[in-house]
């Protein structure tokens, strides 16, 4: 399935001109969709398990990538075809406003992507093209048993011997970890006293020798998360991201993207599915009391989140740092994406606590990972106490 | 997501914000608002980039918890329908409590207009004519102002009055169609910045209670439940000013009214988290005349419920929804 408009079928010139034009490169896209047929498997499709939906998605990854959509917004020497985060921006904002899915594997792309990128250029050469492609994907293991929240607090050792890191340990919570090719992972190279000091990152191939994963059913029934054991696992020197002793500073930097693009991206799919919400509430005949202003209360949320994460994308594409400030944009995602989803839950209890459709059962499955909004990433907690630190630069807590 | 290539810059605006400031402290009765801004050149300011200016004044103003008429130019600047003249007009808004439009064709005016009367000499008056379209009456002052009274309530000091009654004349009638949904509009954004002006200086304020006040031994903004309040203030704030933002990038656009409309609704909604938590971490004397908090509670209510309330306009936003409005926020 090639679209006949896909930048690859255009002359070169053809496709820098929409790497600097980005309302071209929207209506480029939106033409794009509009007219490729085959893109309909991926709208309002419900999958029966994380498993059929990983891979049905990684097809549709493959096929934006054959038509050259996903590659604009990344480097050229890493399977891009250049342009800035913006482009990103505006891919997800079209599949979602024509009702296509995005990509789940575009949620960790956008987060280990950039990093890879800046931290790990030969790395990212050699392997992002085939995530681009669909055909491979990574998952992100920083939280353990013991550190949650406090993430310095990290314990999987990785012991340097020669060219290479040995590592064992246990890695938790890890999104897409069952079916991830390769996992990214925080892991401690210092004594266990040297908190964010003497930590490194390393990406780890999921068919290591020593390995295991674990998938953890949610409540859902979902496995949509995993653990992952590590048992002396031969890890080269060279897929080091950053330098030894560097990992923590590689994790803030990939965590700026975490808060910003990822919630952007999830701020157009939250749209897409209030439009199905909103549908669904006039099929029906009777809305609950106080319906109508929670509709409206939640699509306020949405657009304010879409409002506050379009300055923090262009600010990335300008290339500046985002600081502490990238909190807000968490903690406006995280209440979109609870707001939206208890919203199905009240206003049409039928359907969400009985229903027997395909359509209740992702509403009810999506709803228990709606949950995962206000823990992943850095809890409500933890965002609330970075914007009181160093946003408002209130006293800090007893014991910080 | 392109910036406008001309308008002021980040330090022209910084530069202007505090001049505003300084003037804002400066007025008196006799030298009221509008007589410093003509001394300090505002005219071009408002040329050069009229949506920063706008925002810039109406910001300091909200801080200030000052009152003025620049809220009547913003509105009356989308109505060029309205023969222009050297007369002083005033804007007779709709009351809050009232219908969405005042309605003197019933014989029944009820409205608010933002200060006295006694110096202005036309009453602009829109109205909902019976066939649906939205019309404005240009009436003389002199025969409305033995109706307009001073407006008191939670907020004793905005200055405003309102008008209720009958008119003697019908003025001058002029259709204005969409014409007032731009004002309207206009006349939102300039309030959501009031409102997040206002905003500001509460805040700047709790935080340094917060920060200053003792007990337990450490300051109160030491505990994690006044912090997360604060928090979640400031997100409520940090999130209005982006939509306000957005609202700004193309006010003319084919979605400037709904932005402006989404961008009110923002703003009312900051102000009400952000005062329930200052109120509180201000303890009891968040409750006095001893702290000024209190005036920024009443100001920004009153500001949240001109042109329409949060709750209100949350309210419009979901029916607008449901009758299949496909407005979304596209990345500008």
């Amino acid at each position: 399935m090639t679209g006949s408009t896909g930048p690859e079928r255009n002359a070169a010139d053809a496709g820098q001109h929409l790497t600097a034009d980005l309302p071209a490169y929207r209506r480029a896209v939106r033409a794009f969709i509009a007219t490729e047929p085959g893109l309909k498997r991926w709208s309002h499709a419900c999958y029966p398990s994380t498993e059929v939906h990983m891979s049905e998605h990684a097809a549709l990854m493959a096929v934006l990538y054959r038509s050259g959509w996903n590659r604009y917004g990344w480097p050229d020497a890493a399977g891009g075809l250049g342009g800035d985060e913006r482009h990103r921006a505006v891919l997800y904002d079209e599949l979602s406003a024509a009702a296509v899915h995005i990509p789940e594997q575009q949620m960790l792309l956008e987060t280990l992507g950039p990093a890879l990128l800046r931290f790990a250029s030969a790395l990212a050469v050699q392997f992002l093209p085939a995530y681009l492609a669909g055909r491979e994907w990574w998952a992100q293991c920083f939280s353990e048993p013991e550190a949650g929240s406090d993430l310095a607090a990290l314990r999987c050792r990785a012991r340097r011997e020669g060219d290479t890191y040995v590592v064992s340990g246990q890695k938790i919570w890890t999104s897409h970890g069952a079916t991830a090719r390769r996992l990214i992972c925080l892991v401690r190279n210092g004594s266990a006293e040297s908190r964010h000091r003497g930590l490194s990152m390393l990406m780890v191939d999921a068919d290591s020798p020593g390995l295991s994963i674990r998938p953890i059913a949610l409540a859902s029934g979902q496995n949509e998360l995993a653990e992952v054991f590590f048992d002396d696992v031969v890890v080269p020197a060279s897929r080091l991201l950053g330098r030894h002793d560097e990992g923590w500073h590689v994790a803030m930097y990939l965590l700026q993207f975490e808060r910003a693009m990822y919630a952007w991206l999830s701020a157009t799919v939250a749209a897409r599915k209030l439009r199905e919400l909103r549908d669904a509430i006039l099929a029906t005949t009777e809305l609950p009391d106080g319906g109508v202003r929670r509709l409206g209360e939640c699509y306020a949320d949405i657009v304010t989140l879409k409002a506050r994460s379009a300055e923090t994308v262009r600010r990335l594409a300008a290339g500046d740092t985002v600081g502490p400030e990238a909190s807000i944009d968490k903690v406006l995602l995280a209440t979109a994406e609870t707001s939206l989803h208890d919203l199905y839950r009240d206003l049409l209890p039928a359907q969400f606590l009985f229903g027997d459709t395909a359509t209740a059962s992702r509403w009810r499955d999506d709803w228990w990972y709606s949950r995962a909004s206000t823990i992943m990433g850095g809890s409500a907690e933890v965002q609330r106490g970075i914007i009181a630190d160093r946003v408002l630069l209130l006293p800090k807590e007893r014991g910080s | 997501m392109n910036s406008p290539a001309t308008g002021l810059d980040a330090d022209s605006r910084k530069e202007i914000a505090a001049s505003l400031r300084q003037l804002f402290e400066q007025r008196t009765e006799s030298h009221d608002v509008a007589t410093l801004l003509a001394e300090f050149g505002w005219a071009d300011v408002l040329a050069e980039d009229p949506c920063a200016a706008i925002n810039l004044l109406f910001h300091e103003q909200g801080r200030a918890v000052a009152g003025s008429r620049a809220l009547d130019d913003v509105v009356l600047a989308q109505l060029p329908h309205i023969e222009a003249t050297a007369r002083r007009r005033a804007v007779v808004y709709p009351h809050p409590l009232g219908a969405v439009l005042s309605r003197p064709r019933d014989g029944a005016l009820r409205g608010i207009v933002l200060g006295s009367l006694d110096d202005v000499e036309d009453a602009v008056i829109p109205h909902t004519r019976p066939d649906g379209t939205v019309a404005v009456a240009v009436t003389p002052a002199a025969e409305l102002a033995t109706a307009a009274v001073p407006l008191g309530g939670f907020d004793q000091h905005t200055g405003w009055r309102t008008i209720s009654g009958s008119r003697t004349t019908d003025g001058h009638t002029v259709s204005i169609g969409p014409a007032w949904d731009l004002a309207v509009a206009a006349g939102r954004r300039a309030l959501a910045a009031e409102i997040l002006g206002v905003c500001d200086a509460a805040r700047e304020l709790v935080v340094a209670h917060a920060s200053a006040r003792m007990q337990f031994g450490r300051p109160i903004g030491s505990f994690q439940a006044v912090r997360h309040r604060l928090a979640e203030a400031e997100v409520a704030m940090a999130g209005a000013r982006s939509v306000l933002g957005a609202a700004w990038q193309d006010p003319a656009g084919p979605s400037g009214v709904w932005t402006a409309m989404i961008a009110k609704l923002r703003a009312g909604h900051a102000q009400a988290v952000l005062m329930r938590h200052a109120v509180q971490t201000l303890g009891a004397m968040g409750l006095t005349r001893e702290s000024p908090l209190h005036r920024y509670v009443e100001r920004a209510a009153a500001l949240d419920a001109l042109l329409g309330g949060h709750r209100a306009l949350t309210e419009a936003v979901g029916s607008a929804l449901l009758g299949g409005t496909e407005a979304d926020f596209e990345l500008p």
